[in-house]
Formats: C-alpha cells, sequence, structure tokens
C-alpha cells in the first residue's frame, strides 16, 4: 500500500468501514510511515471536532413534533370518519336501484322539511332562527327575455338554543363546540361545561380527545378537570400517560400526574419513571419523584 | 385492542422493549393508532435528529418530521416488507431533507439557529462555548474552527451532506446509506470520501 491508499482510507478507517484484509494493509503501512500516522491523528481531531457539531434535539422540540403529528392523524381520522358515515347514511336507502327515484323524492322532501324547519321561530328546544348574519352569493344568472336575474346565496343564520345540560341535543352542540370550533375561547367554556358530566361515555371520549390534541393548553387543562375521577379507567389511564410524556405545557403534565397518582395505581410507576428520564422541568420532576414515592415504587429505573 | 398489543404498549410505557416491530406494522396497516403510535416513538427521535442535523433549523425540522410521518401513515398500507422499515422510513425522511437542502442551495439562506435551554442560540457559539471554557485563545480558534466547519458542511452537495450525515452523526453503514438513497455501497463511499476530503482540505490549518 502507498501513501495516496492510505490517505484515502484513513476516514474510512475511523468509520470502521474497511474489510479485514484492508485494515490489516492500512495497520501495516502506518506502522512504517510516519506521515500518514500524523494525517491519521489529524483526521481523528477532525472527527471529534465534527461530533461537537451536532445538533441537540431538545425534548420540548420532540413533544411539539408528536403532539403536532397527532392532532394531524386525529383530524384526517375525524374527516374520514365523518365522510365514512355521511356515505353510509347517503347510499343506504339507495342501494337497490328500484329504490333510487324513490331517494330522490325523499332528498327532495327532506330539503322542503328542513327549510320549513329553519323558518319556524321556536323548535322543540325553544330554539329560533333570526335573519342571515352571513351571505355570499354562489351563482349568478341572468334572464335576458325577462329582464330578471336568478340568484344563489348561501347564508348563514343564527339560531339561538336553550335548554337544560342533560338535553341530549344541548350536549351534542356543545360537545361540538368544544371538537371543532375554532375559537379557543369557545371550547374553554364549551369544556367547562361538559365537564362534569364525564360519567357518559360521549362525553368522556372528547374530554380525552381534547387532552391529546386540542392546541391550547386551557382547553387541555378543562378536561383534564373533567377527567379527575378517571385514573384508573383503562382508556383514561393510557391518554393520560401520554399526555404526561408528550405534552409541551409543563401545567397540563402536572395535572396529569396529579389524576393519574390520585387512582393510586400500580402501573403508573413505570410511567412516571419513564417520565424522570426525559422532563426537563424540575416541578414537574418533583411532582412525578413525589408521586412515586407515595406509592413506594423507586424513582430509578433498572 | 388485543392482549399481545396491550401487554406491548403497557412495555414500551415503562420503557421496557417493544413488541415485534412487524406486528406493530401489520396492526398499524389494519388502521390501528395505537400501533402506528408505537412506530412513530421508536423512530421519530432519530428522525428528528436527522433533520435537525441536515437542516440546522427547527422549523424546517418539525415541517419534515410531520410530512414523513403523514407520508408514512398515508403509504403504510403499500408497505411489502421487501426492506426494513427502518430503509423505507429513511428513503422518506432524507428524501424530505434532500428537496429541502436543494431549494436551501437556491435560496442560500441557511440557518445556523438552535433552540437552547436559554432561548435561540446560534449552534456555532453553543459548540464554541462548551468546548473551551476559560481559555480565551483556545475559545477564539474553537469558534473559528466550528465557523469553518459549518462553511465547508454548507459547500458540500446535498448528497455528501447526507451521506456524511448519515455515517457520522447516525451512525448507519455505508450498506444501509446505500439502500436509503437507492444506491450502492461503493458509490455511498465515494461519496462519503468526498465529503471528508473536501473537509480535510478546508479544515487543514485547524486540525
Amino acid at each position: 500500500m502507498n501513501c495516496e491508499q492510505a490517505t484515502k482510507e484513513l476516514s474510512l478507517l475511523l468509520y470502521d468501514e474497511l474489510s479485514f484484509e484492508q485494515e490489516e494493509a492500512l495497520h501495516q503501512h502506518l506502522e512504517q510511515c510516519g506521515n500518514c500516522r500524523q494525517l491519521l491523528a489529524r483526521e481523528k481531531t477532525l472527527h471529534h471536532a465534527l461530533d461537537r457539531m451536532e445538533v441537540p434535539v431538545g425534548s420540548d422540540v420532540l413533544t411539539k413534533c408528536r403532539r403536532d403529528l397527532r392532532g394531524r392523524l386525529s383530524a384526517r381520522a375525524a374527516g374520514r370518519n365523518r365522510l365514512r358515515q355521511l356515505w353510509s347514511m347517503l347510499a343506504r336507502p339507495f342501494a337497490m336501484s328500484w329504490l333510487k327515484p324513490v331517494g330522490a323524492l325523499a332528498l327532495v322532501a327532506a330539503g322542503f322539511g328542513m327549510s320549513r324547519m329553519m323558518q319556524t321561530p321556536a323548535g322543540a328546544l325553544g330554539s329560533r332562527t333570526a335573519e342571515p348574519v352571513a351571505m355570499q352569493v354562489r351563482y349568478l344568472q341572468p334572464d335576458p327575455a325577462s329582464g330578471n336575474v336568478r340568484i344563489v346565496l348561501d347564508e348563514t343564520r343564527q339560531r339561538v338554543m336553550t335548554g337544560s345540560l342533560e338535553d341530549a341535543a344541548i350536549q351534542q352542540v356543545l360537545l361540538s363546540a368544544a371538537k371543532e370550533s375554532s375559537d379557543p375561547g369557545l371550547r374553554v367554556v364549551s369544556m367547562d361545561m361538559l365537564k362534569n358530566r364525564a360519567q357518559s361515555a360521549v362525553v368522556r371520549r372528547a374530554l380525552l380527545q381534547a387532552v391529546q390534541i386540542d392546541v391550547n393548553p386551557g382547553v387541555r387543562m378543562k378536561a383534564l378537570e373533567g377527567l379527575k375521577s378517571y385514573g384508573s379507567d383503562p382508556e383514561a389511564r393510557k391518554v393520560l400517560a401520554r399526555v404526561l410524556l408528550t405534552d409541551d405545557n409543563p401545567g397540563v403534565r402536572i395535572q396529569a400526574i396529579d389524576i393519574l397518582a390520585q387512582s393510586h395505581g400500580a402501573e403508573n410507576a413505570g410511567v412516571f419513571q419513564e417520565l424522570l428520564e426525559t422532563e426537563s422541568n424540575n416541578y414537574v420532576r418533583l411532582r412525578s419523584q413525589k408521586a412515586l414515592r407515595d406509592m413506594n415504587a423507586s424513582v430509578e429505573t433498572f | 385492542m388485543t392482549i399481545q398489543r396491550e401487554a406491548a404498549l403497557a412495555g414500551n410505557l415503562s420503557g421496557t422493549a417493544g413488541a415485534d416491530e412487524a406486528t406493530w406494522i401489520r396492526a398499524a396497516q389494519q388502521g390501528d393508532q395505537d400501533a402506528f403510535e408505537q412506530l412513530v416513538r421508536a423512530y421519530d427521535q432519530n428522525v428528528l435528529r436527522l433533520a435537525m442535523n441536515l437542516l440546522r433549523s427547527v422549523d424546517d425540522a418539525h415541517d419534515v418530521y410531520q410530512e414523513a410521518f403523514l407520508r408514512v401513515y398515508k403509504n403504510l398500507h403499500s408497505f411489502r416488507f421487501d426492506c426494513t422499515f427502518h430503509t423505507w422510513l429513511y428513503r422518506i425522511v432524507t428524501n424530505l431533507c434532500l428537496d429541502h437542502l436543494r431549494k436551501r442551495k437556491v435560496r442560500r439562506e441557511e440557518s445556523t439557529v438552535i433552540e437552547t435551554a436559554e432561548g435561540p442560540k446560534d449552534r456555532i457559539q453553543t459548540v464554541a462555548e462548551e468546548s473551551a471554557e476559560g481559555d480565551p485563545q483556545r475559545a477564539l480558534m474553537s469558534r473559528q474552527l466550528s465557523q469553518r466547519i459549518q462553511e465547508v458542511l454548507g459547500s458540500l452537495t446535498p448528497r455528501e451532506r447526507m451521506v456524511f450525515e448519515l455515517r457520522h452523526y447516525q451512525g448507519l453503514r455505508l450498506k444501509s446509506i446505500g439502500e436509503v438513497l437507492g444506491t450502492t455501497e461503493e458509490a455511498a463511499k465515494n461519496c462519503l470520501f468526498r465529503a471528508t476530503q473536501k473537509m480535510r482540505h478546508a479544515l487543514g490549518d485547524f486540525v
């Protein structure tokens, strides 16, 4: 082996990418060549300098990435489910071809029915509609013969609903606001109203979903309040463990610790121990250590 | 949820070794969200580290992370175990990173700002600070070296940069790098050689 070949293989030697024979030949050359030994020493210094250039990945960045991804995946799944439900609802009556005209008639009738219902001043729940608050022209068709114009409008009307929180329809609207409103204030208020009704599986599911995917920590905190008595529920426990390990808000993580700690479940020890391995917030660490001590578990993993 | 998956999930949460990866993939292919999350958690730290190192921008790394795992989610049904999941995932991630690097080569506006416990800081500053505490001359040398390394890394072609990154920081063997980048081990080796040679030449005065 000559110096030119040796120089070429120095970095491959450090990367452990040479075959046994190549490495043997290079070592033999290095034993005899002071220049190449010097070059190897420089190569090692360069490697060492490059090692120090590695960008550290903060746990907060990772946590944010995980949360955002979960939010995007949940939104996709929810959208797909909604579409699937809508499709199956629409497709079911028309499965048989002879029913198609009947279905079309039914849809037209339903449309008329809906429009009449929307015009009714008061519904079963004390609901009432008002004048349009937003209007958008969708389509224009002039008729030169008559001089008239045909306009298709999209209108948004306000509708006021009044009813008890026990009412299923009211709960449905609150759930919808808690999950889908773009206004975080509205989501917080909806969550606040729903939090004492977590005994309902539908409400509990909405609380669990909000805890995981709502971008606003205030909403997540409210949702957690509703889950206070559910630390021993297997589904809630699983979600709370995830929140504890991935939520970027220390307040939310602390609340999750409290709920899990209240349930006194020994199975939570692993979660607290895993948290201690990655948690950077001292107060969260302290709370997690206390929870472990309270359950007579070790604060270390072995 | 099957007992096996439940146990594996509990295992993962408590930090013990996870279930067989193929089981997670098959479950995720059937639409199991928990299984998909386990796959993400098994790889996402390395994915983020790769993107952060290559792109040196928290925002870009975040975008690559999101896009990569969304693509995995969308296309997992077409994964046929022809290669390892790791290789398949890294193919997606490296393609996204290469796109970013190529665009950046055109824009020439590389950010070296990283997030630290004390807030955003220039990466060069952090490297120089930790390596030469209390010795002003060494600190200066260290800062200059870091700066020069930055420049050299920025001057590598996206492909050289990728191979160097995968070998030096991710610890992948050249054979795996070839598989990820859709090339041969020999081509990856040549690429790594070019990258290290450029660095050796550019940093000759320092090392």
